[in-house]
């Protein structure tokens, strides 16, 4: 493989024209193709800048990684953080520790908080129910001890869970936050440096 | 030990401080691409290709901007500047430097006083 401008830009450009719009790239194209030829035009050979610009996969990497991170922060969803992180882990070992398990960890958490809120919002209006018709003496089979707290504990459990709902649905939208703001500073710090010789 | 260009502390170390410098030196003046490149790697030993998707994200978040200059003989050349935001920025950052620098400087000094 040449290496060479023209093979470069040519590789940047297959890595990031599905992900970038046409203007930035070509924007992040022409910062390359000057830079390739300041360089020429100073005696330096295409080898040696190829070599001190490090290799257009990884620049790719890190310039796709940081647009989706953009995009998954100016509109908000689950597969834009979801396209991000994964966009971000590429660009190193490392990151399989720091960024997808605290990932995998704090979904996770969200998804456990949010099962436990539905089943104490879905059980406790049946208990809710159920005392109602023990207070009526109807013929069931008493779970409650006391069908006059059964009311009042129901009501509780239903409250709990519904207020479990809501306060996860902050939770991971806090969660999301942060976790742009440490994808950003881990693709601005550590990003592409293990591998640097 | 480690040589100082291989050690992955020492290269994230550079990567973290490679944004106040860009700004420093375009708080200076404006530059191309490759002038910003060759006054910052004659200081700071760095992969050149870090600092392109640095200015981008800058440009992104509205720090800097670019505009096309006719240079003497050749096509023109994309330069960098910063905006008022970018100043303010610059600014920031270089006091948190300056502090934390001062800081971890009177530790390291105190310690060598208290080898001697």
């Amino acid at each position: 493989m040449l290496q060479n401008e023209s093979e470069y830009i040519r590789i940047l450009k297959d890595r990031l024209g599905g992900t970038l719009p046409r203007e930035e790239l070509d924007d992040i194209v022409s910062d390359y193709s000057e830079h390739f030829r300041m360089g020429l035009a100073n005696g330096r050979t295409d080898e040696e800048l190829w070599r001190s610009l490090g290799s257009p996969d990884d620049v790719a990497r890190e310039i796709k990684a940081m647009h989706l991170v953009k995009r998954a922060e100016n509109m908000k969803s689950c597969g834009n953080i979801f396209h991000a992180v994964i966009a971000t882990v590429g660009l190193g070992l490392f990151n399989l520790v720091f960024v997808l398990a605290p990932f995998l960890l704090l979904i996770c958490m969200v998804l456990v908080v949010f099962i436990i809120g539905v089943m104490f919002a879905v059980f406790g209006p049946f208990a809710f129910a159920y005392s109602i018709l023990q207070l009526a003496g109807l013929p069931v089979f008493a779970i409650w001890l006391n069908p006059v707290a059964g009311v009042f504990i129901s009501i509780g459990i239903t409250t709990t869970g519904l207020l479990l709902v809501i306060w996860d649905y902050y939770l991971a939208r806090f969660f999301y936050r942060v976790g742009i703001k440490y994808l950003k500073w881990n693709i601005a710090v550590i990003a592409g440096t293990e591998d640097v010789s | 030990m480690h040589t100082n260009q291989g050690d992955p502390m020492n290269i994230q170390f550079k990567k973290g401080v490679l944004e106040i410098c860009v700004l420093s030196v375009l708080a200076h003046k404006d530059c191309y691409g490759y002038e910003l490149v060759a006054e910052i790697s004659k200081k700071i030993d760095i992969s050149e290709g870090t600092i392109y998707p640095l200015l981008h994200r800058l440009k992104d978040e509205g720090h800097v901007t670019t505009y096309l200059q006719e240079s003497a003989g050749g096509p023109p050349r994309k330069y960098y500047r910063l905006t008022e935001s970018g100043r303010k920025e610059e600014h920031e950052q270089k006091e948190e430097w300056m502090q934390f620098a001062a800081s971890v400087n009177a530790l390291l000094e105190r310690k060598n006083d208290a080898a001697e």
